[in-house]
């Protein structure tokens, strides 16, 4: 059962890529999180990310890079084979591919920087669809300073910067946090 | 990153939501508060009174029980089961109303705060969150789709889920 779940503000930004072009006979739940709640919950901080969920609502897999082809492979260095077998072997086989520690292992928890961020995140949209667009743009600078790890903050909120999230703040953000040590990958 | 060690021994509890104020300032605190208040706890919205002043918002004690859960205690906040003990509990009070940044710190959850149109988050503890993932319980949520239907984990209970997060940007 895939359950898509698009972190997006804009209805139409996300209408532009859910047509169904070329037409697919795959049918699944595709969600709009515009308060990023989900990615806050199951501690998603980038896209696209995959967690698997057993048939008792037990994570099986955490937060993990997911791409469904390699066209940006250059760029993010993930084969995404391993991804699609390991799930075929779970999904077909019944073979899950973590114990419990390995997957506590490989969780990135939060802090209290982290939730600061998100908080200050959350009102920056409140303010933002009340109007305040300079209110709003001080509270995205904080979130963005407190969670430099997030890419749903930082990249997230590009669009609603009036920042293009395939330009130059972008690459400039990447450069920042490929210098950090790549926080919040490989945990 | 923190440990699971201290994840594990956190105190509150794990449904702590993220709630969201906006008031209209007022001035005069006396037990009472003037003032609407607009809360957004997680995904319900509430009305309550609040006054803002300085850098945090103030609100009568059963305001605060009503928007949030929480109940102040002489010997600190409860909400259900789950108590917070604090040491000196007049930190949270200022003319008998409640200091909402006071409480955020008491329980170690992020407050954000836009004064003039009063706007105010209560965020989710590290400590929560944390201790919530390492439950390895996917956490339960409810989300619309494209054409506005209520969607819930718990709709495909007794299947395997592939939760796949993406976005326009």
């Amino acid at each position: 059962m895939l359950i898509a779940i698009a972190l997006d503000e804009d209805l139409d930004a996300i209408l532009h890529w859910a047509r169904d072009d070329p037409p697919s006979s795959l049918r699944y739940p595709l969600l709009v999180d515009r308060d990023l709640r989900v990615a806050e919950l199951y501690g998603i901080l980038n896209v696209p990310t995959s967690v698997w969920i057993d048939e008792e609502d037990n994570i099986v897999r955490p937060p993990a890079l997911a791409w469904a082809d390699d066209a940006y492979r250059e760029f993010h260095g993930i084969d995404s084979s391993v991804h699609r077998e390991a799930l075929r072997r779970w999904v077909v086989d019944g073979i899950a591919p973590l114990n419990g520690d390995a997957i506590r292992d490989q969780q990135w928890l939060s802090t209290p920087e982290l939730q600061a961020g998100r908080a200050e995140r959350r009102l920056a949209v409140h303010l933002l669809r009340d109007g305040r667009p300079d209110a709003a743009n001080r509270h995205f600078e904080r979130a963005i300073e407190l969670a430099p790890e997030d890419w749903t903050i930082q990249r997230g909120s590009m669009p609603l910067r009036g920042e293009d999230p395939f330009g130059p703040a972008f690459f400039a953000f990447y450069q920042r946090w490929e210098a950090a040590g790549r926080p919040g990958y490989g945990a | 990153m923190p440990d699971h060690a201290n994840a594990s021994t956190c105190r509150a509890t794990v449904d702590s939501v993220l709630t969201t104020l906006e008031v209209r300032p007022v001035h005069s605190i006396h037990g009472v508060i003037p003032g609407t208040a607009t809360l957004v706890v997680a995904d319900d919205t509430v009305e309550v009174n609040a006054a803002e002043r300085d850098r945090t918002l103030l609100l009568a004690p059963a305001e605060l029980t009503r928007a949030t859960g929480w109940e102040l205690r002489p010997d600190g906040l409860c909400r259900g089961q789950s108590c917070v003990p604090v040491r000196d509990p007049d930190v949270l009070l200022v003319d008998g109303a409640v200091d909402l940044r006071a409480v955020a710190e008491a329980l170690h959850q992020p407050f954000a705060f836009e004064p003039g149109p009063a706007i105010a988050v209560l965020g989710d503890s590290a400590m929560a969150v944390s201790e919530q993932m390492a439950s390895l319980r996917a956490p339960g949520f409810t989300l619309p789709d494209l054409d506005g239907n209520a969607v819930s984990l718990s709709d495909f209970v007794g299947r395997k889920k592939l939760l796949l997060a993406w976005s326009s940007w």
